[in-house]
C-alpha cells in the first residue's frame, strides 16, 4: 500500500513537470490524434468499400481496434518508461534508479508519466459508437459493458507484461528497439484485426508466445459474437494474473543480471 | 535483422487482410494475387521510400549543438545531409528491402516483370521517390529549429503517407475527396506509382510527375535553408 502511495506521489510530480511545457503537451496530443485517426481511417475505408472481412463488419472491427487502443493507452500511460528502458540501459541511467529506496520497477514506471490523451479520446469515441451500433443490432446488451471494461483493463495488464518481458531481455542484449518492433508494434498491429484472418502459424503465435489475441479477440468472440461461453472471460482473467506473475519473476531475474554501461 | 523480420511480419499481416477481403470481393483489376503483389512490393520498398532517418538527424543536431558546426561548413546543409542519407538508403536497400523482397518472392509468389525496361523504370521511380522523401525529412528536420516536438511530425508524416501514398489501399479505392488530396500531393509518387510500374499496371509517364516534385521540393529545401541561416538557435552544445 505504501508503495502505491509512493507511486501516486511520483506520478503527480511527473505530471507537474510535464505541464510546465503546455504547448508541447497539446501539440503532441494533437499529432497523436492525427496519427491514430489516419490509422483507423485506413481500416474504415477498406471496410466501407468491401463490406466486411471474413464476416467481420466495421462495428466489430472498430470494437476490436478501440479495445486494443485503450488497453495500450492504459499500459503506456501507467508504465511509459518500461517501454523506453533501452535509454536507461545504453546510457547507464538505470544506476540512478537502483540507488532509490523503492523497487526499481516502480521507480521506472513513475518516470516521464505520460497521459495518452489522444489515444484515450479516440478509443472511447470509437468504442462508444461501436457499442451503440452493436446494441442496436442486438449483438450486445448493457450487461456486456462492464465485461468490455474488464477486457480493456486485463488487456492493459497483458500488454504491460509483454512490454516488461521484452524490456527484461534488454538486460542481456541491451538494444531492444528492434525486438519491440516485433513483440509490441507488429503484434499490436495484428490484433487490430480478427486473428482468424491470419495463417495458422501466426494465429498460434498471437495466442501463445505473444498473447495479444487474448487482449481483445478472444473476449470479443464471446462478448459480441456469443461464441464459446462466459468461461472465456474467467480464462482471460486467470491467464492475465499468471502471465503478469511470470513477467514480474522474469524481471527479477533480469535485474539481477544488470551490468552498468555508459558513463 | 530483427527489424527486417518485424517489417516482413507487417507485410504478412496486410497480405492476410487482403486475402480476407478477397474472399468476398473480386478486388477489381488487381484480383487477390494482384493485391498480394501490390502490398508485398509496397512493404519491401518502404525501406527506400519512407523509412529514412527521422528528420535526417537534424533534431539531434539541434539538441547537441552540432548544427552550428554543420552550418559553418563550406557546403550546403541540405546537400551534406542528402549525401549522408543516400548512404543510409543504399544500406537499407541492400540489407532491408532486398531480403524482404526475396522472401516475398518465395513465400507469397510475388510476380517479377519479364521486361528489363520495367525493372529500369521501377529503379528510376524508386530513386526519385527516395529523393522526394529525403526532401520531406529535411523539411521536418528543419522544424527542430523552432520546436522541440519535431519528432511528432515524423510520425504524422508516416501516418498521412500510409493513407495517401497508396501503401495499403490503391488510391483509386479511396473516397473521392481523399483521392483528390492524394493526387494533388507528392505521396502517390512514393509508393503507388513505383509499385504499379513494377507490377506493369502503368507505363512510366508517372515519372514526369516524380521529377516535377523533385525539382519543386529542391527549391523549397533551399529556400527554407536560407531562412534557417538568418537566425539559428541551438538547444545545447
Amino acid at each position: 500500500m505504501n508503495e502505491l502511495k509512493l507511486y501516486g506521489l511520483l506520478i503527480r510530480a511527473s505530471i507537474r513537470s510535464r505541464m510546465q511545457y503546455k504547448f508541447n503537451f497539446i501539440f503532441s496530443s494533437l499529432m497523436a490524434l492525427v496519427i491514430n485517426v489516419m490509422e483507423f481511417l485506413l481500416i474504415a475505408i477498406i471496410l466501407n468499400r468491401f463490406g466486411d472481412i471474413k464476416g467481420w463488419g466495421l462495428l466489430e472491427i472498430g470494437y476490436l481496434y478501440s479495445a486494443i487502443i485503450l488497453s495500450r493507452a492504459l499500459y503506456r500511460t501507467v508504465a511509459s518508461d518500461v517501454h523506453h528502458i533501452e535509454r536507461y540501459l545504453v546510457n547507464g541511467e538505470m544506476d540512478q534508479l537502483l540507488t532509490r529506496p523503492i523497487p526499481v520497477l516502480l521507480a521506472l514506471m513513475s518516470q516521464n508519466f505520460n497521459i495518452l490523451a489522444a489515444e484515450f479520446f479516440q478509443g472511447i469515441i470509437i468504442m462508444t459508437i461501436c457499442i451503440n451500433g452493436l446494441m442496436a443490432a442486438g449483438q450486445m446488451t448493457w450487461f456486456d459493458v462492464p465485461l468490455t471494461l474488464l477486457m480493456i483493463v486485463c488487456g492493459g495488464f497483458i500488454l504491460f507484461t509483454i512490454g516488461l518481458i521484452t524490456s527484461t531481455v534488454g538486460f542481456w542484449i541491451t538494444r531492444i528497439r528492434d525486438l519491440q518492433n516485433i513483440t509490441e508494434d507488429a503484434a499490436r498491429n495484428a490484433a487490430q484485426y480478427p486473428i482468424s484472418l491470419y495463417p495458422k502459424w501466426m494465429q498460434l503465435i498471437l495466442l501463445t508466445v505473444l498473447p495479444v489475441g487474448l487482449v481483445n479477440y478472444v473476449p470479443t468472440l464471446y462478448i459480441i459474437r456469443g461464441e464459446m461461453g462466459p468461461w472465456v472471460i474467467g480464462l482471460v482473467l486467470i491467464f492475465t494474473a499468471g502471465f503478469l506473475w511470470v513477467g514480474l519473476r522474469f524481471w527479477r531475474v533480469g535485474i539481477s543480471r544488470y551490468q552498468s554501461t555508459g558513463n | 535483422m530483427l527489424n527486417t523480420v518485424a517489417s516482413s511480419l507487417f507485410g504478412f499481416i496486410y497480405v492476410s487482410i487482403w486475402i480476407g477481403v478477397g474472399e468476398g470481393s473480386s478486388l477489381g483489376e488487381y484480383g487477390v494475387q494482384g493485391m498480394i503483389n501490390y502490398v508485398a512490393f509496397n512493404q519491401a520498398c518502404l525501406w527506400v521510400t519512407v523509412f529514412l532517418t527521422n528528420g535526417l538527424g537534424l533534431e539531434n543536431s539541434v539538441r547537441t549543438g552540432q548544427i552550428s558546426m554543420d552550418m559553418m561548413r563550406p557546403v550546403h546543409l541540405f546537400y551534406m545531409l542528402m549525401c549522408r542519407e543516400w548512404g543510409q538508403i543504399a544500406y537499407q536497400f541492400l540489407y532491408k528491402m532486398v531480403p524482404i523482397f526475396v522472401l516475398y518472392v518465395f513465400v507469397l509468389s510475388l510476380s517479377l516483370p519479364d521486361r528489363a525496361f520495367t525493372w529500369l523504370l521501377t529503379a528510376c521511380a524508386l530513386l526519385l521517390a527516395a529523393y522526394i522523401s529525403i526532401c520531406v525529412q529535411y523539411l521536418i528536420g528543419v522544424c527542430a529549429m523552432w520546436t522541440t516536438e519535431s519528432r511528432w511530425l515524423v510520425w504524422a508524416n508516416f501516418a498521412v503517407s500510409s493513407l495517401l501514398s497508396g501503401f495499403l489501399i490503391p488510391i483509386e479505392w479511396l473516397p473521392g475527396w481523399l483521392q483528390t488530396i492524394s493526387r494533388l500531393s507528392f505521396y502517390p509518387y512514393l509508393q503507388y506509382h513505383p509499385t504499379r510500374i513494377f507490377l506493369e499496371y502503368e507505363n512510366g509517364t508517372a515519372l514526369f510527375g516524380s521529377l516535377a516534385w523533385c525539382i519543386a521540393m529542391t527549391f523549397i529545401c533551399i529556400a527554407v535553408t536560407a531562412i534557417v541561416r538568418r537566425k539559428l538557435e541551438v538547444q545545447g552544445g
